[in-house]
């Protein structure tokens, strides 16, 4: 691989346009992430930011614009995009690990079939991260003997043990009981403090002051508001921001 | 026994419904010419099987559905055929018209257990007469005598002239038949192809998966009428197969009855005109001489 | 019974071929089955198009009619079997394999969406993520109606011996009944339990593997 122009960005969406039938999910959307930034998507439901984070990694197709990633535009099928989607690791909302696999080997399966480690180097280094995130004495049971904040933190390493470039983050706390959602909040926000590159869609106000360099804010499938935590939380520009910041902190 | 009765009485009913309303019916009747003459006061000894079925008005008959020339249905639902004729003129003779007869398709395996069962009360399907068979049935006839023989693609091509041709030629008949036991039994060494039904063995013949096809060569007569020149008879007919009349065991009446009613169709040319209008016109041949009854 | 027994060397000898036509099929049939349910589900058109053909058109045949096909059509484009065992085994695989395809892809469909979301989301391909994640999991719940498909090849054999020159359990009746007239109803018997002594056990063996295969969720 070789190395980019220092001022090239690592995610870049220029002029995306998806709909889902009549329905036009994104709208124009132009949106550039750096190498090392953390940005927080928030928005009220149906806003489209679950779908924005998909189509980064093309779970979702675009109808027209252009996604890069380090570059590289996104292949449209087959094994060029497998390849590209291999360095963009994804965090879902409803953790999906892998039912019939041990937490180890959820955690080995996309190193040793797309990266091609040998199953000992895989699961060194596999145990290394499940530590990391807190439960390396999970690895021999299978995701159902664990808990949902244990799954999602499994699922992290799971991401990480690829090696990406840049990880996406899709509502990864919405499906926790609320006692088990700071453990994976924590291990987010030591994830950004390391420096990964992250896009993150969250409902988790507080992560993003703390974590975020950016909040990007949704709303109808545009972007409403592109400014720094603090920028946003004190002095939104939009009145639909202001809107729905008024709603969420009252809570 | 009498739920049976019932039903076929029923379905009789039924049948005769269907020819009045039925044009279609009534040219297909006509189509297979041999109009009986169907007895108007007939008397039996009361208990006797003809006074049961005379009083019914309604026999349940056995027969092949799928045998060209002897029984075979055509798309009006109607059995036509030589086997046929011959049930229709028992029936006459009980005083039973033709559409008040219940047809009911056998096939070889089925024949015995029917009569056993009472399910028919006669079967007239290519019926061989063999001595194993009259253990558990009884036989009126013969009324006709087929002879087994053999069947090859026009022109003769391997020289059968026999089925001392067996052992050397890929031979094709039907599983369990009584040609395909003979073909064993006597020539353990021959290559024999067994399929379920005569026109698959014909299929395989004209695909060169077969040298020659045996049976009965009336069977393999119109076989031969329907091939369109591709296949001729050898000829040389090697066994004899007398076809009778099945009945359940014992009823020794209704045997002598059957057979007088054949000797009297002999007699009277009803006979012969039944082979012409089936068999007879599928194969263009002449009828034979018929063969003599055996009241055993 | 005496029939039965008395001709137990030939019930034998066409329970062997039974068998062997059963497994023979059985094995092609699943993994024919299981790329034709991979076909459907693929994202490639004309592989979902070919999948579907396939299923549509085969599954609404009468097995009778793939049988004539194999062992009368094909001659005429000269592929002839003169080995009858081995076209049964083409017209069975063929047969089978639409049902385990439909089998196949329930059970994929049954697996969660986000499984193969996760599985691609990591850079596995299509085939990868079928066969590491979606069919290893479709499979535990599809054994039973897979054993299902398995029971009634077992039985769909029987078409080969009763009528395209195949020496099965089938195939030995009707001359049985021929030189024991009478007969049928214990040859049939007989025959009903030459089958049975593989389907039953066939059934057993399901529902333990089932058992076995259970997984939690």
């Amino acid at each position: 691989m070789t190395e980019r122009p220092a001022g090239e960005p690592l995610v870049r969406l220029s002029g995306v346009n998806k709909w889902f039938g009549e329905l036009h999910v994104l709208q124009d959307i132009d949106l550039t992430i750096d190498r090392g930034e953390v940005v927080v998507v928030i928005g009220p439901s149906g806003s489209g930011k679950s779908t924005l984070c998909r189509t980064i990694n093309r779970l979702e197709s675009i109808e027209n614009g252009e996604i890069t990633i380090d570059g590289q535009r996104l292949p449209e099928e087959g094994k060029e995009l497998a390849r590209l989607r291999a360095d963009v690791g994804m965090v879902f909302q409803s953790f999906n690990l892998f039912a019939h696999k041990t937490v180890l080997e959820n955690v080995t399966l996309g190193p040793i079939k797309v990266r091609k480690q040998s199953k000992a180097d895989a699961e060194k280094r596999a145990r290394e991260l499940l530590d990391r995130v807190g439960v390396g004495h999970q690895a021999d049971k299978v995701p159902a003997q664990l808990s949902g904040g244990q799954q999602q933190r499994v699922a992290i390493a799971r991401a990480l043990a690829m090696d990406p470039k840049v990880m996406l983050f899709d509502e990864p706390t919405s499906a926790l009981d609320p006692e088990m959602i700071n453990e994976v909040l924590d291990v987010m926000t030591s994830l950004a403090r390391d420096g990964m590159t992250m896009i993150v869609v969250t409902h988790e106000m507080g992560f993003a002051r703390r974590a975020a360099n950016r909040v990007v804010f949704m709303d109808g499938g545009r972007i409403v508001e592109s400014a720094t935590p603090e920028e946003f939380f004190t002095n939104p520009t939009s009145d639909r921001a202001k809107d729905f910041l008024s709603k969420i902190l009252n809570h | 026994m009498r739920i049976t009765r019932y039903a076929a009485a029923l379905a009789a009913a039924g049948v005769v419904l269907a020819g009045c309303s039925s044009e279609a019916g009534d040219q297909a009747e006509d189509a297979a010419g041999n109009t009986v003459d169907v007895q108007e006061d007939v008397e039996f000894e009361a208990g006797t099987t003809m006074a049961e079925l005379a009083e019914a008005g309604t026999i349940t008959v056995g027969t092949k559905f799928d045998q060209p020339g002897f029984g075979l249905v055509g798309p009006d639902g109607e059995p036509e055929g030589f086997d046929v004729e011959m049930a229709k003129i028992v029936a006459a003779e009980l005083g039973i018209a033709p559409e008040d007869i219940e047809w009911v398709e056998t096939v070889s395996a089925n024949r015995e257990p029917f009569l056993q069962n009472g399910q028919v009360d006669m079967v007239v399907a290519t019926y061989t007469i063999n001595d194993a068979r009259k253990e558990i049935i009884d036989f009126a006839g013969p009324y006709y005598e087929a002879g087994q023989d053999i069947m090859v693609a026009a022109g003769n091509p391997l020289g059968v002239t026999g089925p001392e041709s067996f052992p050397d030629i890929r031979t094709c008949s039907v599983n369990g038949s009584t040609p395909a036991q003979y073909v064993q039994t006597n020539y353990p060494d021959a290559q024999l192809t067994l399929f379920g039904e005569y026109s698959q063995c014909a299929e395989a013949l004209r695909n060169g998966q077969v040298d020659a096809v045996t049976t009965d060569n009336v069977i393999l007569t119109g076989l031969v009428a329907q091939s369109d020149g591709d296949f001729e008879l050898v000829g040389n007919a090697f066994t004899e197969e007398p076809y009778g009349i099945g009945i359940p065991k014992g009823d020794d009446e209704f045997r002598a009855f059957i057979n007088d009613t054949l000797e009297e169709a002999y007699e009277s040319g009803t006979w012969a005109d039944a082979w012409d209008a089936t068999a007879g016109a599928i194969t263009d041949t002449e009828a034979p001489e018929p063969p003599a009854v055996d009241r055993y | 019974m005496g029939v039965v027994v008395e001709n137990l060397d030939l019930f034998w000898s066409g329970f062997l071929r039974t068998l062997l036509m059963s497994v023979a099929a059985g094995v092609i049939a699943l993994l024919l089955g299981t790329v034709l349910a991979g076909f459907r589900v693929s994202p490639v058109p004309p592989l979902r198009a070919l999948g579907t053909g396939y299923v549509n058109v085969v599954r609404n045949t009468p097995l009778t009619a793939v049988f004539v096909l194999v062992v009368f059509g094909l001659p005429q484009v000269d592929l002839t079997f003169q080995n009858y065992v081995l076209a049964a085994i083409v017209a069975l695989s063929v047969y089978t394999s639409a049902f385990v395809c439909e089998v196949v892809r329930s059970g994929i469909n049954s697996v969660a969406a986000g499984q193969a979301e996760a599985a691609r989301a990591l850079g596995l391909t299509f085939r990868q993520s079928l066969g590491t994640v979606v069919l290893p999991q479709a499979f535990r719940t599809v054994v039973p109606p897979l054993g299902n498909v398995w029971i009634a090849l077992v039985k769909n054999t029987s078409i080969a011996g009763g009528g395209f020159a195949v020496a099965d359990i089938a195939f030995y009746g009707p001359s049985i009944i021929r030189d024991n007239p009478g007969s049928a109803l214990w040859v049939f018997a007989g025959v009903a339990f030459f089958y049975m002594v593989i389907t039953v056990p066939s059934a057993i063996a399901i529902s333990r593997i089932e058992r076995r295969t259970a997984i939690v969720r």
